[in-house]
């Protein structure tokens, strides 16, 4: 949270002229969106073909009126509440665009198994092999970065470069095409492995890179002091208070990850986008299919903004400085 | 040579020969010459930017110097020497800041250096911890962690962290001007405490009652030179220069 | 460029083990595995799609079987990205494409097409409400298609189509913009929104119009097809003795009736043969 001041905002229930113009500026964006047309004018106009000027008024000023004092109600509520009414107002809001697709439920039930099975599973276990050997390979990326050594820094820099600077799919394509010319044989996950935690294995660098520049310099020298070599300062000295630095950054690439893990289908990879994007083709049953899986994503961040969470509280409690 | 040989009281562990450093334009040490012999306490004093911590951040070369010699314990310091952790391991060093390690408790920073360093076994590491915590008086706090100690405390821990190395010299930077002036005096005896048992220990602080208990030697520096030096009780009372002379008007006024 | 491939080619023969294919290499790790490793993109039914068990299924599919069945080995399917199938060097991760592949020129230089084993009807679609009644009722409308298929080079009146038995064709549209799409599907979901909300047309094949049709979307057929494609089997280059060996196969299922009787399995329609 932002370091909040001692002083209280004036609430929305003290503010009249604030209440009028959100209810002008609803009313106005109502009208223009035009409500006839939606779901939330249905139960106001009984009659699609009848909606005159006059009902058409009457429905945006009754909804106008209903988001305002909707608003005004939230504003009273304490800081929980207000969080978890806005946050089931809004997710309410998502499964009405959900619905009005019209989409076949039994359908989506009949193929969600497989979904989860097959493309949960791959997906998963292709992004937690990716982000692991990311994550090696921006620790000693990042050291290379720092370190006085032309090689390393050469190395490292001319690597962090490229992957960060050429396009994933690109990338992706380019491993599994091109390592068979030179007589490497990768098979598809392998390659779309190499290809991921190359990739995040650049960006994450920065990160650690970041992370690692952060710790005072004292730390160094404390630890030098009593003997360490650069290994052992690093390993237990930098890197465990560059850790709960990077962790929100880090979880960033997580989630990042997961989501761009999808690139991997073009090499025929059955994971969840792959799946999204052919089995529902034959019943022309696409939509669904791209909805289902876009919660499943969903789902799936949201537990890792949990575990996120869980972590950052842990160093929170336990690494304080 | 000329400011050396009094007090001898056993070998020697550190000398500096001729010494000169620079960051990069800027002539931050000119002719440094200082021989410390086993036992002694050194107390380094001088105006701010007169070189005297950088002076003894060169004898466990966290600072390199460019022309001259350092010899610490017969073991000469360079820019590609192998063995800088051993010279370090005997050279203690206690920071204006603390610098203790913020993720470990007061037990894990003292066991640190004995553990991972000497391979010492946990058990053992951590009675030769807590037999120092004790003699800083603060074994009560093995469990928590730096940020939850007072300053006072915190630099107490700091010193017990470096004497569980047992190094043979122990070096101080300004180990008191952080702190809040009601926790000097606890810093200053525990000091006071520790020069009563024999340790070598280089004193770089402007607090002169501590310089005149416990130092064998008080050095005045100032522009980067070692000014003069003497024993306190001479320093004090006939400062050979004029530099000397109004700095410690200065200071004691 | 020519250094560079002769750098290219002297590299692959140094590294030896995804070297250049000799002629019979394929044909003899096939027989020795006992497996036909197929390539085909799910995503374009009723030729091939992941049917109610999420297993592969359609007229590739089982033409694909069907030749694998005459080889007398095992059928396995792999299903990487169309790119990478039409791009060639397929470094033997799979042995055949059996994906309605038009045999074009440009593709011919990297691939080889030992057969063709049917020809699809390229027709238009419009929205149901559309009010055009002739093909040339579409010049200077907006028409959709998918990406680098032979109906983009239909529509860009860019269509060479070098193979044998192919019925001459003229172009019939003269388009105002052409929207380009990365399959078919969405294509038919933009003329779904209504005639001229995205789209006013779009080229494809029939067989696909038909079954969205049977799927209640709101469109219908204008028209008599444009043009027929024919569409081929695929081997990579090097192995003349599989290439020759699938083309007599593909034949022998024509004249025994088989790729007929799939035809009209999946199309209602025989498709397999031209007259």
């Amino acid at each position: 949270m932002l370091y909040a001041d001692t002083v209280r905002n004036r609430s929305l229930s003290e503010q009249p002229v604030l209440i009028a113009i959100i209810f002008a500026v609803s009313c106005v964006v109502f009208a223009l969106v035009g409500l006839h047309h939606t779901l939330l004018a249905l139960p106001f106009l009984p009659q699609p073909e009848e909606h005159g000027l006059v009902t058409q008024g009457i429905a945006t000023l009754v909804v106008a009126g209903l988001f305002t004092l909707n608003i005004l109600l939230i504003s009273r509520l304490r800081l929980r509440l207000q969080i978890f009414v806005v946050w089931a107002e809004l997710f309410m809001c998502f499964l009405i665009f959900f619905f009005a697709f019209d989409l076949n439920f039994p359908f989506i039930l009949t193929k969600l198994p497989f979904l989860l099975t097959q493309g949960v599973f791959t997906t998963l276990y292709v992004s937690a092999i990716s982000i692991t050997i990311a994550t090696v390979l921006a620790i000693f990326g990042a050291i290379a970065k720092l370190s006085s050594n032309g090689f390393a820094f050469a190395i490292a820099s001319f690597y962090t470069s490229m992957f960060r600077g050429l396009p994933l799919l690109v990338q992706i394509y380019l491993i599994y095409l091109g390592l068979p010319q030179l007589g490497i044989f990768v098979d598809a996950v392998p390659a779309g492995v190499i290809a991921l935690s190359l990739c995040y294995g650049a960006y994450m660098t920065e990160i650690f890179r970041a992370g690692i520049m952060s710790i005072d310099k004292g730390q160094w020298e404390a630890a030098r002091s009593i003997g360490f070599k650069f290994g052992l300062t690093m390993r237990r000295v930098i890197l465990p208070q560059a850790v709960p630095i990077i962790v929100p950054p880090l979880g960033n690439q997580f989630i990042a990850m997961l989501k761009d893990s999808s690139l991997v289908s073009v090499l025929g990879v059955w994971e969840l986008m792959y799946l999204a994007r052919t089995l529902g083709q034959r019943e022309f049953r696409h939509l669904e299919m791209l909805l289902t899986v876009a919660i499943i994503y969903w789902v799936m961040t949201i537990v890792f903004e949990i575990v996120q969470g869980r972590i950052e509280s842990y160093f929170q409690k336990h690494h304080r400085r | 040579m000329t400011h050396e040989d009094t007090n001898a009281v056993g070998s020697e562990i550190i000398a500096i020969r001729d010494m000169h450093k620079w960051y990069g334009n800027f002539h931050a040490l000119k002719d440094i010459n200082l021989t410390v012999h086993l036992g002694e306490k050194i107390v380094v004093c001088g105006p701010s930017g007169s070189g005297k911590s950088t002076m003894i951040r060169c004898i466990n070369r966290l600072e390199g110097h460019q022309k001259g010699t350092i010899h610490v314990d017969g073991i000469e310091l360079h820019e590609d020497m192998r063995n800088i952790d051993i010279v370090r391991q005997e050279v203690g060093m206690v920071f204006q800041h603390f610098n203790l390690f913020p993720h470990m408790t007061v037990l894990e920073n003292l066991t640190a250096g004995p553990m991972w360093v000497k391979k010492l076994p946990r058990a053992e590491a951590e009675d030769t911890a807590r037999r120092y915590l004790e003699r800083v008086k603060i074994s009560e706090q093995a469990e928590k962690y730096p940020s939850q100690l007072s300053g006072g405390q915190q630099q107490r821990v700091a010193i017990a962290r470096s004497l569980c190395m047992e190094p043979k010299v122990l070096l101080f930077d300004e180990p008191t001007s952080a702190l809040d002036p009601e926790m000097v005096s606890e810093v200053l005896e525990t000091m006071e405490d520790l020069a009563g048992t024999g340790v070598t220990m280089v004193c770089v602080t402007h607090e002169m009652g501590f310089a005149k208990a416990v130092a064998d030697r008080v050095v005045f520096m100032d522009e980067g030179r070692i000014i003069e030096s003497g024993e306190p009780v001479e320093f004090f009372k006939n400062p050979e220069s004029e530099r000397t002379k109004k700095f410690l008007d200065q200071i004691l006024s | 460029m020519n250094t560079f491939k002769k750098l290219a080619a002297v590299a692959v023969a140094l590294t030896m083990s995804a070297g250049a294919l000799q002629a019979g290499d394929v044909l003899d790790k096939v027989m020795a595995d006992g497996v036909l490793r197929i390539s085909t993109d799910p995503a374009w039914p009723p030729q091939s799609f992941l049917d109610e068990n999420n297993e592969m299924d359609g007229f590739d599919v089982d033409v694909a079987r069907a030749i694998a069945a005459k080889l007398g080995v095992e059928a396995a399917f792999v299903t990487p990205d169309w790119s990478l199938i039409t791009a060639g060097n397929w470094a033997g991760r799979w042995d055949i494409s059996v994906g309605s592949m038009t045999p074009t020129k440009e593709r011919a230089e990297v691939l080889s097409f030992p057969a063709i084993y049917y020809y699809v009807p390229a027709s238009v679609a419009v929205h149901n409400d559309s009010d055009a009644q002739a093909h040339s009722d579409l010049n200077g409308r907006t028409i959709g298609v998918s990406a680098a298929s032979t109906w983009e080079q239909y529509l860009r009146h860019d269509l060479v189509i070098d193979a044998v038995g192919v019925p001459e064709f003229d172009y019939e549209i003269d388009p105002g913009e052409i929207k380009t799409y990365g399959t078919d599907i969405p294509v038919i979901d933009e003329l779904r929104l209504g005639d001229g909300v995205r789209i006013n047309a779009m080229i494809g094949s029939l067989p696909n119009f038909l079954d969205a049709i049977k799927n209640g979307y709101p469109i219908r057929v204008l028209g008599e097809p444009l043009f027929f494609e024919p569409l081929a089997v695929a081997v990579d280059l090097g192995d003349e003795e599989f290439s020759a060996k699938v083309g007599e196969i593909v034949e022998a299922l024509r004249e025994d009736g088989t790729l007929a009787e799939l035809s009209e399995k999946w199309y209602d329609f025989d498709f397999a043969n031209t007259n």
